[in-house]
C-alpha cells in the first residue's frame, strides 16, 4: 500500500515478460521481428490443432501476425503480480488475436468439410516405420478425442498442453475465469479419458 | 447441488496442480487416474509443432514490408501518403462482408503483394482490386438452394428491400 514501486503503474508494466521487446517493437515497428520469432511456433501450434492443415495454419499464423502488428500500438499491458515471472500479457493479446482468426477459418472449414485428422499421422510419423504405425493410431485416437470436445474445452487443453499455457494466460485467451477454465479443463480431461477408454489403472 | 459443484471445483483444482506439476517436473499427487492417464496421453501426443523454416522466412519478410510500410507513414514521408489495405477477400469462400465474421479477424490483408503503395502505383493497385474484387463477385456460385430461396422470399416480401409498398 505504502509502497510506491508497487503501485499499478510502473509495477504492473514492469511484470510483463515481453515488455522491452513491445516497447522496442513500438519504438521501430521493424523489432517486431523478435516477437515474431518468440511466438511463431507457439501460434502455429495452436492453429494447426485446431484447423489440421498445414497450410490453414500456416493462413492463420500470417493474419495473426499482421493483425498484432498493425494493432500493436494499441495493445494494453495488464501484467498482475498474481501471474507471476515470465508472464506475458502479449502472448495473451496474440493469442486472443489467433483465436480469433481460427475461429473464423474453423466456421467457413465447417460449411466446407474437408478430410479431418490427417495431420495426427504426419505428426506422430517417425524413422521407425513399425513403431510409427502405433504412435500415428495412438496419435489420432487422441486428436479425434480432442477434436470432438466442445470448442471451449478444445481450445483450453490445446492452450494448456501445446502451448504450455498457465491457467490464468487461458482465462485471458478465452475470456473465462481461472475457476471456469480449471473446471473446462478437468471436465475435457474426463472425458477424453472416456472417449479413449483410459482409466489409468 | 452446490456441495456437487463445490467438489467438482476441488477435483478441478487437484487436476490444475497436477498439470502444473507435469509442466514443471516437480511430483504431484495424481488425482483422478483416468484424468491422470488421459493427462499422460495428451502430454505425450499434443506436441508442439514447427512451421517450415521457408514459410517463417516468408512471413518474416513480409512483415518487414509492413512494419517498413508502418515506419514511412510515422514518418510522413511523401512514398507513404496512399497506404492500401487491399479489400479483396484472400479466401475465395470468406465473404469479407459476411455479419457473423469477427471484426478483429476479418480479412483486410492481400495474401502477397507490396502493402505500401503510392502515386499511380496506388491507383493501379485499386483498380486491379477492384477487378479482382467483381471477379470474385461474378464467379461466386450462386449458392444453395435454401440461400437462393431465402433471397428470393426476402426480395418480394413486402417492406423489404425489393418488395412491395
Amino acid at each position: 500500500m505504502g509502497d510506491p514501486g508497487r503501485r499499478s503503474g510502473s509495477r504492473v508494466v514492469q511484470l510483463d515478460a515481453d515488455r522491452p521487446l513491445v516497447e522496442a517493437a513500438r519504438r521501430d515497428p521493424g523489432r517486431f521481428d523478435a516477437l515474431y520469432r518468440k511466438y511463431v511456433a507457439q501460434v502455429y501450434s495452436y492453429a494447426y490443432y485446431e484447423l489440421r492443415d498445414h497450410h490453414d495454419a500456416e493462413d492463420a499464423t500470417e493474419r495473426t501476425f499482421l493483425q498484432a502488428l498493425v494493432a500493436l500500438p494499441r495493445f494494453d499491458e495488464r501484467a498482475r503480480p498474481e501471474d507471476g515471472e515470465g508472464a506475458s500479457t502479449f502472448r495473451v493479446w496474440l493469442f486472443r488475436i489467433a483465436r480469433n482468426v481460427v475461429s473464423n477459418r474453423r466456421r467457413e472449414i465447417r460449411r466446407r468439410p474437408q478430410a479431418p485428422l490427417e495431420a495426427a499421422g504426419a505428426i506422430a510419423a517417425t524413422t521407425d516405420l513399425q513403431a510409427g504405425v502405433e504412435r500415428r493410431t495412438e496419435a489420432s485416437e487422441a486428436w479425434a478425442a480432442v477434436d470432438r470436445l466442445p470448442a471451449d474445452r478444445r481450445r483450453a487443453l490445446i492452450l494448456r498442453f501445446v502451448d504450455e499455457m498457465s491457467t490464468q494466460e487461458i482465462a485471458g485467451v478465452l475470456g473465462r475465469s481461472e475457476g471456469a477454465v480449471r473446471v473446462l479443463i478437468h471436465r475435457a480431461l474426463r472425458s477424453v479419458a472416456r472417449d479413449l477408454g483410459v482409466d489409468g489403472r | 447441488m452446490t456441495h456437487a459443484r463445490d467438489a467438482l471445483e476441488v477435483e478441478a483444482i487437484q487436476t490444475d496442480r497436477y498439470l502444473e506439476s507435469l509442466l514443471t517436473g516437480s511430483a504431484a499427487v495424481a488425482p483422478d487416474p483416468a484424468v491422470a492417464a488421459a493427462a499422460g496421453r495428451l502430454g505425450r501426443e499434443l506436441v508442439r509443432v514447427h512451421p517450415s523454416f521457408r514459410f517463417e522466412d516468408r512471413l518474416a519478410h513480409r512483415l518487414a514490408e509492413v512494419a517498413a510500410s508502418i515506419r514511412a507513414r510515422s514518418a510522413g514521408g511523401p512514398e507513404a501518403l496512399p497506404i492500401q489495405l487491399l479489400p479483396f477477400p484472400i479466401d475465395p469462400g470468406l465473404d469479407p462482408a459476411d455479419p457473423s465474421l469477427d471484426a478483429e479477424a476479418r480479412p483486410s490483408f492481400p495474401r502477397a503483394g507490396p502493402l505500401l503503395v503510392g502515386g499511380a502505383v496506388a491507383s493501379a493497385a485499386i483498380s486491379i482490386a477492384g477487378a479482382a474484387f467483381v471477379a470474385w463477385r461474378l464467379s461466386r456460385p450462386g449458392g444453395d438452394p435454401l440461400a437462393m430461396a431465402g433471397r428470393v422470399a426476402d426480395a418480394v416480401r413486402p417492406n423489404g428491400p425489393g418488395g412491395l409498398p
